[in-house]
């Protein structure tokens, strides 16, 4: 395989990619032409003359031709112009790019969850199969697909934040890059050692509680359970499937035939090829929980880009859903790219298809 | 079905791969039935299910209250086992100062509401009852809209290639750009909440005069949900169609004249149906999650809904746990059931399903 294929391949990908997008961009741009209701009445004050009507769609552009509004709204998205809110008069691309952070850390955080609890649930599930373990990992993952994400959050919430207060019960607390920045700034290493050589546990344990990363962590850990359970069940199941499959294939008995410890036969090879799919998913999914965590944030007051089309949908600020809506899908489209890209760079026969 | 007789020129191995490919084989449903014997999971699937049904069928006749009666003399009663203590506090004048009393008093669950009451006083068990019709109309409606839709893009599209093929296929992978949850959202947030009212003929029969006349159906929701989810079904059956087409029968079929549509209809399809229905189960389970989550977040038609009621239990948490808790386990131990089977049948059929079919 030469490289001049593989940037051919990538290319074609992109081009792809983009195409998406504008068709992305183009469905979501058409939903408020296909909703009832008419964005002034939203707008106008109750008792607005017909004149005030006429005046304010005016101004919004909204009394153009469908062709004309279209072609304004690309050329602004060219330019990263998604309009202005037409609630708050801020510019919908700000705000719904302010909001975009908050999503992205519960998605990520939601991931890190799933992969480090479903990887060795699946690969002990596969090892020791139709032993206990193997079976409460397929209880697990059989209940973890089947329960509604919100109901579960509320569940932790009940248990963990109200009867037990381990966690706060909603908000986001502080953001992720600024709770290491000012933790940075302030952990003070010689006053931690200095009560550890007093053996003053409880004061180092307090000190470390009250740290800003720590109150992150307590923010976001059971917004990011509540997200990531549905997909540690999912590559749970697919984990397991992979490596039983590998387990059974000949490369193994031979493996195995010619002496290789079964630790080496287990996690080099069969657990190395379970995993190439696995991260494909993994990848994939990312991307579907930014738009994913709608029902996360909504669960607890999390201000992502959910809890902002939401509210949007119920104002009918158009540009604002427009925008939560594109950023949604073109982040997906994005990061489905990247993996294939990835992908194929890390397996040439993925070109080749 | 085409007469097959009139082919002298296809072998006669061909033929009986033919006459094998139209019939259904007996052979494959008997198996069916002999791994449902010795399938554990696959029978307490199918029993969770038949219960959920018979609940949905029966509501008016199961449920001990109407559903929707408010009774603000016993909200929120424990369920069966729980009897919990409440303080009230109260001031009181004695003698010229104020002194504040506190009452401890206790709240006993009663057996007429074994599951509880809510905020208003109705009783949980009734309303779970009739929540399990909105869960599996919306699932089993939804999920044949999606199918019926899905199926018929896809199989166009596999079964003529080509240009119909890319245009079909770019499109789905437009939709797929959106989580069907934010589609969802999106469309019933802005389109708004229709529902249609149907008369219960168990009421309109007299059988149970207490209970409500009507039941409300989320159209909007329903119609919704499943536009959402069409892809999943034309993914699946373009690639059986695309697998399917360049077969023999195929090819024996369209020279003796049989019309596209019959072919499709006749042919393609049936020989792709197994991996369609795996689907259509999981699916049914996905859009059941999806119409919970819609009800949770306020966008439903109807108040008679598991989701609805979680999302009004949430805001009794601290103090009556259980109005979230009840409906919830009763989407769990639906769902549950549903994905058993599914798995069963993929297990049993080995259609090599792609996809997993959405979810929150």
């Amino acid at each position: 395989m030469t490289t001049v294929s593989l940037g051919r391949f990538l290319l074609k990908r992109a081009v792809q990619g983009l195409f998406v997008v504008w068709g992305v961009v183009t469905v979501v741009f058409l939903l408020r032409f296909i909703t009832p209701g008419d964005p002034v009445t939203f707008i106008a004050p109750l008792d607005a003359s017909q004149e005030l009507r006429r005046q304010i769609a005016a101004e919004l552009g909204l009394n153009r031709p469908i062709y004309v509004q279209y072609l304004d709204y690309l050329w602004g998205l060219v330019w990263g112009d998604m309009g202005y809110s037409y609630i708050s008069n801020t510019e919908a691309g700000a705000r719904v790019f302010a909001r975009l952070p908050a999503t992205i850390e519960l998605a990520v955080a939601a991931t890190v969850v799933a992969v480090v609890l479903s990887i060795p649930l699946g690969v002990v599930s596969a090892t020791r199969r139709h032993q206990p373990v193997d079976y409460g990992a397929t209880l697990f993952s059989l209940v973890g697909i089947s329960t509604p994400n919100f109901w579960l959050g509320i569940m932790l919430v009940l248990v963990l934040a109200v009867q037990f207060g381990f966690f706060p019960t909603s908000q986001r607390g502080i953001g992720f890059l600024p709770a290491i920045g000012q933790t940075l700034a302030q952990f003070d290493v010689g006053f931690v050692v200095g009560r550890l050589l007093e053996l003053q546990l409880f004061d180092v344990w307090k000190y470390l509680t009250e740290l800003p990363v720590t109150t992150w962590l307590a923010h976001i850990t059971l917004p990011a359970i509540t997200l990531g359970t549905y997909f540690t069940a999912l590559i749970t199941r697919l984990t397991r499937s992979g490596m039983l499959e590998e387990l059974g294939e000949a490369y193994i008995r031979a493996s195995r035939a010619k002496g290789l410890p079964e630790s080496l036969v287990r996690y080099k090879h069969a657990l190395r090829n379970t995993l190439a799919p696995v991260v494909t998913v993994v990848g994939l999914q990312l991307g579907t929980l930014i738009g994913g965590a709608v029902i996360t944030e909504a669960v607890f007051a999390w201000p992502g880009l959910g809890t902002e089309l939401i509210r949007a949908i119920n104002l009918r600020d158009w540009p604002i859903i427009q925008g939560s809506l594109i950023v949604i899908g073109a982040g997906f489209v994005i990061v489905n790219t990247l993996v294939d890209a990835l992908q194929a760079y890390l397996d040439p026969r993925v070109v080749a298809d | 079905m085409v007469d097959l007789d009139p082919l002298p020129f296809v072998s006669n191995e061909t033929l009986t791969r033919i006459r094998e490919a139209l019939t259904p084989s007996p052979r494959t449903v008997r198996n069916l039935r002999k791994e449902l014997r010795q399938s554990g999971l696959a029978k307490l699937g199918i029993a969770l299910i038949v219960g959920v049904l018979l609940m949905a069928a029966f509501a008016p006749v199961l449920a001990p209250h109407n559903p929707t009666n408010q009774n603000l003399d016993e909200n929120q009663l424990p369920p069966l086992g729980f009897d919990r203590q409440t303080t009230n506090t109260t001031s009181e004048m004695v003698n010229g100062s104020i002194t504040i009393v506190n009452q401890t008093s206790w709240v006993n669950s009663t057996v007429e509401h074994p599951l509880g009451t809510d905020s208003l006083g109705r009783d949980m068990l009734s309303r779970t009852i009739y929540g399990a019709r909105t869960s599996l109309i919306v699932g089993i409606v939804g999920t044949s809209i999606a199918a019926l839709f899905g199926v018929t893009v896809g199989l166009l599209a596999g079964y003529y290639s080509g240009r119909i093929d890319d245009v079909l296929m770019r499109s789905a992978d437009v939709m797929l750009a959106f989580p069907s949850l934010v589609l969802a959202v999106a469309l019933v947030g802005l389109i708004g909440t229709a529902s249609v009212r149907v008369p219960d003929p168990f009421v309109l029969a007299g059988l149970t005069p207490n209970m409500p006349e009507t039941f409300t159906l989320p159209g909007t929701v329903i119609i919704v949900v499943g536009l959402v989810n069409w892809v999943w079904f034309a993914r699946v059956s373009r690639s059986e169609a695309l697998s399917v087409r360049s077969e023999e029968y195929i090819k024996a079929a369209r020279s003796v004249g049989a019309s596209d549509r019959h072919i499709v209809l006749r042919h393609v399809l049936p020989n792709s149906i197994t991996p369609i229905i795996v689907l259509a189960t999981i699916q049914v389970a996905a859009i059941i999650l999806l119409e919970s989550a819609l009800a949770f977040l306020g966008f439903s038609g109807t108040t008679l809904s598991w989701g609805f009621d979680i999302a009004q239990g949430r805001q009794y948490l601290s103090t009556s746990w259980w109005i979230a808790t009840v409906p919830g386990l009763a989407i769990v131990v639906t769902v549950v059931g549903i994905n058993l089977l599914g798995d069963w049948l993929r297990d049993a059929l080995d259609p090599g399903i792609e996809g997993e079919g959405g979810g929150p």
